[in-house]
């Protein structure tokens, strides 16, 4: 124990400031502590070791190293968190949960290696020779340096003075390494007769480039006026790899500044076809672009843009949103106008006050999402994966003779809500809560459930079978799957209850289309609890009801977009819109 | 043009004089330029033409070398097989990792190459030194025993696995996920395997090994009689086609896997131990509980967490470890020198069965209790 408190109180200034921990110091420590370990059975494991190995006072210092990171995220989010939670979905959730427990945060720092000083103006070749012997790590100085002139933006005319040394010392030749790191230089100065030069010379002495090489390349030519090399460049690559998203890009982007039109839609329709999800920037460049030009088959290809964003399910940054309002404003003779907003509760836009697209499925997509589950991830090939087959008879026997229900429950995600409270304490009040307004409850969990002990009370769980269906799989049998079916086979009306995320339930569906079907059903139909007291009132997350995806009804487009400064997660939508109707 | 090659290439080359500041200088940098043209100019242009219509295998070839000038983790000598290999991989990070692979395994390979040509000349060395001594004194040693070493205990391990073929406890390998693995796990499925069994070769008191679920002509089989050459007819383990379920009683037998609720407690001698021999590296994860489930067999987990401080990676353990961990809990019944076998890696170290850990445990039995098969 000793050891503890000497390693915790080498940061008392942090703690002590902490309005969390206002009691007697020692003791607080330890309650954090464990707090951090997570969990009981850690909290065991580190006051019964034997001996303090190494590893362990590794572990202890990094563990005190996360509470210190932690505290400090913390303290950040204070001030910005509003007095309401975001919605689960909503862009930027995730990130004020990880804030709200301080130990899952993590950072790792870089170890600070080989300092020299990088010179900020050209060098002679004494001088080099000199740096290099300070240098006395590993043996490629030139590599080095040169690296790191990259990582520090340095100067090309440094750059150019250590290759002018290589070149000297080695008869005139410099190797392809150090030349492709000195274009990145001159790519990211934008130094174009340099780049250029490179150009040839790589030209000349390789018959062949690869991607590296090839991409910095593309980038640097793309704006100069020997753009049309680029595309060569583009061609020989794709002789021998698929080009990414990024050379397409810059292809793309020359085409455009070039005014070549045909060209850029080319190369984006290539794209396409390549399968390859391309770069928000490079369909900001195309509305960029658009607005100076009147032309209706170039607009119409903007709108099939949008579509594409659409059935994609993609969301344009801050600044591309801002690209499509200008386009939109800029159309001649069809007076557009945009404007930044957000959707209230019920779809409707604050902007224009029309309703938004129902989150609702439509009723092939349900039961094609239906069949899936059932497919992909209840029977998965195998059905002793997650169960029996017997098991899963009973449970379709079982789900046909119901009624169809308005709650299925998670039971135990909704138990282990409080870790505090007895578990079937927590289930029979959520049950109860959710009768008394004379909703069909079905609630599911495992057989363990209704073994008597000290977190299951037989008692309570009578009460609950009382109020609700019950349906318990066996306790090596997984109950989401069981939780989905049942949901989807009672109708759209019904809703499920769990906090639960389900993403690995996504991830077995098999392609995107289904996968996005799916997240769409759980927007609408997954009721997350908030209290966060056990004992008080339930309260549910509420439900979006309309979709968040790029929408059009012929004189209205809403485009749901990215801010820059919220940091959405893959499993959230965004929560601000472009709004653009036309004016009557 | 030539005015400014001839005026920047000397000063590069006669350099010092160090007055000079930067207006030379500045001409100075462009130097190598010309050269690096130049001199590229014997060479190259003519292969730059021709490079429009070539065939991809030579691209790639291309491809690969330009790589490995620019420091990347590709080999350096490359095979045609290897190559096609490579083109049939579907993504660039595909292509990346075979790259990868192949770059280790040369390396790996030039090593081994150095330390055997250093092992031998240290071997000539000796064997030079030595010679004008021992010839005088050859003569007049006694031994009691012919150096026949590393045969008499070939030898006496063929008895001992023959008396463990009459009567040692079975172990079985259950080979029937051969279509769950890619052939790289597949692989290394097999090395492990082999391991495993020159582990209970070498032991006191070997198992009698059962290879269940082999499919003659299958990939394991071949794959088997690949590595073990001729000695695969004489290995002293039963090798079969059946199920380990048509062997052996099924109440006898446990199905070992990790994902299993059950904790493992003691070692049972009258008990059949089933190994699953699968390697997964895809994650998938249930396979084997699924297994034993269909065929409705006990399971057990090794009691990991009851005995070892956790600390990063799975609980999988490979074939060999698990065979070690079997061996000497069935010679010993101690876990705590049973699970030695566990990498170090893998846990931070043992557990105090304290106050504390007891009440764990005693969790964990009773919710064994009700965790069992219905």
């Amino acid at each position: 124990m000793a050891f503890y408190f000497t390693g915790v109180r080498s940061f008392p200034k942090l703690w002590k400031s902490n309005p969390y921990l206002g009691l007697g110091q020692g003791h607080s420590y330890v309650s954090l502590f464990l707090k951090d370990c997570d969990g009981i059975r850690n909290q065991q494991k580190w006051f019964s070791l034997k001996t303090m190995s190494p590893q362990n006072t590794k572990a202890m210092n990094l563990l005190i190293a996360k509470v210190r990171y932690g505290r400090k995220g913390d303290e950040g989010s204070n001030k910005q968190v509003s007095s309401e939670s975001p919605h689960m979905f909503a862009a930027g959730a995730a990130k004020k949960r990880s804030q709200m427990n301080p130990s899952s945060k993590d950072h790792d720092l870089l170890p600070v290696g080989n300092i020299i000083q990088l010179p900020t103006k050209p060098l002679n070749s004494e001088e080099w020779d000199k740096l290099k012997e300070e240098f006395k790590e590993k043996a490629n100085f030139e590599n080095w340096i040169i690296s790191q002139m990259v990582k520090c933006h340095s100067s090309v005319d440094v750059a150019k003075s250590v290759l002018a040394w290589v070149a000297a010392k080695n008869s005139g030749i410099v190797g392809y390494d150090l030349l492709v790191k000195y274009l990145s230089l001159c790519v990211f100065h934008k130094q174009t007769s340099e780049i250029i030069d490179v150009y040839e010379i790589m030209k000349a002495r390789y018959k062949r480039l690869e991607p590296a090489g090839s991409t910095l390349l593309i980038r640097g030519l793309s704006h100069t006026d020997r753009w049309r090399e680029a595309l060569l460049l583009l061609e020989d690559m794709r002789k021998v790899i698929t080009p990414s998203k990024r050379n397409y890009n810059d292809c793309i982007q020359g085409a455009l500044f070039h005014q070549d039109v045909n060209v850029a839609w080319n190369l984006y329709q290539e794209l396409l076809g390549h399968d390859i999800v391309p770069m928000l920037e490079t369909l900001k460049a195309f509305f960029d672009f658009g607005k100076d030009i009147k032309d209706d088959q170039y607009s119409n290809k903007l709108q099939d843009i949008l579509l594409y964003l659409r059935n994609n399910q993609l969301y344009p940054g801050e600044s591309f949103a801002h690209s499509i309002k200008t386009w939109f404003e800029s159309v001649p003779g069809e007076q557009w106008k945009g404007q930044f907003t957000t959707i209230q509760q019920s779809g409707q836009c604050l902007g224009c006050g029309k309703t938004l697209e129902s989150i609702h499925l439509s009723s092939e997509e349900y039961e094609f999402l239906k069949g899936k589950i059932m497919n992909d991830v209840i029977d998965g090939g195998d059905q002793y994966k997650k169960t029996t087959p017997q098991e899963l008879k009973r449970f379709q026997n079982f789900v046909k003779c119901c009624p169809p229900f308005d709650i299925v429950i998670d039971g135990l995600n909704v138990a282990k809500m409080f870790p505090k409270a007895r578990e079937s304490q927590v289930l029979l009040d959520v049950v109860s809560q959710l009768a008394k307004q004379n909703l069909h409850v079905l609630v599911l969990g495992r057989k363990h459930m209704l073994t008597q002990n000290s977190r299951w009370r037989k008692d309570d769980m009578e009460k609950v079978q009382k109020h609700a269906s019950c349906f318990f799989a066996d306790n090596i049998s997984e109950d989401d799957p069981y939780l989905l079916y049942a949901t989807l086979h009672s109708g759209n009306h019904c809703k499920f209850i769990t906090n639960d995320l389900m993403r690995d339930h996504k991830a077995c569906l098999p392609d995107a289309r289904t996968q996005h079907l799916f997240f769409k059903w759980q927007q609408a139909h997954q009721l997350a609890i908030t209290s966060r007291h056990p004992g008080s009132k339930i309260t549910f997350q509420h439900i979006l009801n309309y979709d968040t995806v790029v929408q059009t009804t012929g004189d209205s487009w809403h485009v749901p977009y990215d801010e820059e400064l919220v940091e959405r997660y893959s499993y959230e939508v965004p929560t601000r819109w472009l709004c653009l109707h036309r004016k009557t | 043009v030539l005015q400014r090659h001839m005026s920047s290439k000397i000063p590069a080359a006669s350099y010092p004089n160090k007055e000079s500041t930067s207006p030379p200088e500045q001409l100075e940098l462009d130097g190598w330029k010309i050269t690096m043209k130049s001199s590229a100019q014997e060479e190259g242009v003519s292969t730059v033409l021709s490079s429009k219509d070539e065939d991809p295998l030579a691209a790639t070839k291309e491809l690969i070398e330009m790589w490995r000038l620019l420091g990347r983790d590709v080999p350096e000598h490359i095979s045609e097989e290897e190559l096609k290999t490579i083109m049939e991989c579907v993504s660039k990070s595909s292509k990346r990792k075979y790259l990868k692979y192949l770059y280790v395994r040369e390396k790996m390979k030039k090593v081994k190459q150095i330390k055997k040509e250093m092992k031998i000349a240290a071997k000539e060395q000796v064997k030079k030194d030595q010679l004008p001594e021992t010839t005088k004194e050859d003569k007049q040693q006694n031994f009691l025993f012919l150096r026949l070493w590393d045969r008499n205990m070939d030898i006496a391990m063929g008895w001992k696995g023959a008396q463990a073929m009459q009567f040692g406890q079975p172990l079985v390998f259950d080979m029937a996920y051969d279509d769950c693995m890619k052939p790289k796990e597949l692989q290394n499925a097999v090395s492990q395997l082999l391991e495993s069994e020159g582990w209970n070769r070498r032991n006191v008191d070997p198992f009698h090994i059962y290879f269940c679920n082999l499919k003659t002509g299958g990939a394991y089989h071949r794959e088997l009689v690949k590595r073990y050459g001729e000695k695969w007819n004489k290995l002293l383990l039963t090798a079969t086609e059946m199920s380990h379920v048509d062997l052996f009683p099924k109440d006898n037998m446990i199905y070992l896997t990790a994902d299993s609720p059950n904790v493992m407690t003691t070692f049972k001698h009258d008990k059949i131990y089933i190994v699953g021999s699968l390697v997964d590296k895809n994650m998938q994860p249930g396979i084997s509980l699924a297994k034993a489930k269909r065929l409705k067999l006990a399971t057990e987990c090794l009691p990991l967490d009851k005995y070892l401080q956790w600390d990063t990676g799975t609980k999988n353990l490979t074939l060999d470890q698990m065979i070690r961990i079997l061996l000497c809990l069935k010679n010993t019944g101690n876990w705590e020198e049973a699970l030695k076998f566990v990498p170090r890696r893998k846990h931070t170290g043992y557990l105090e069965i304290s106050q504390h850990s007891q009440e764990f445990i005693n969790r964990l039995k009773k919710s064994k209790t009700f965790n069992s098969f219905p």
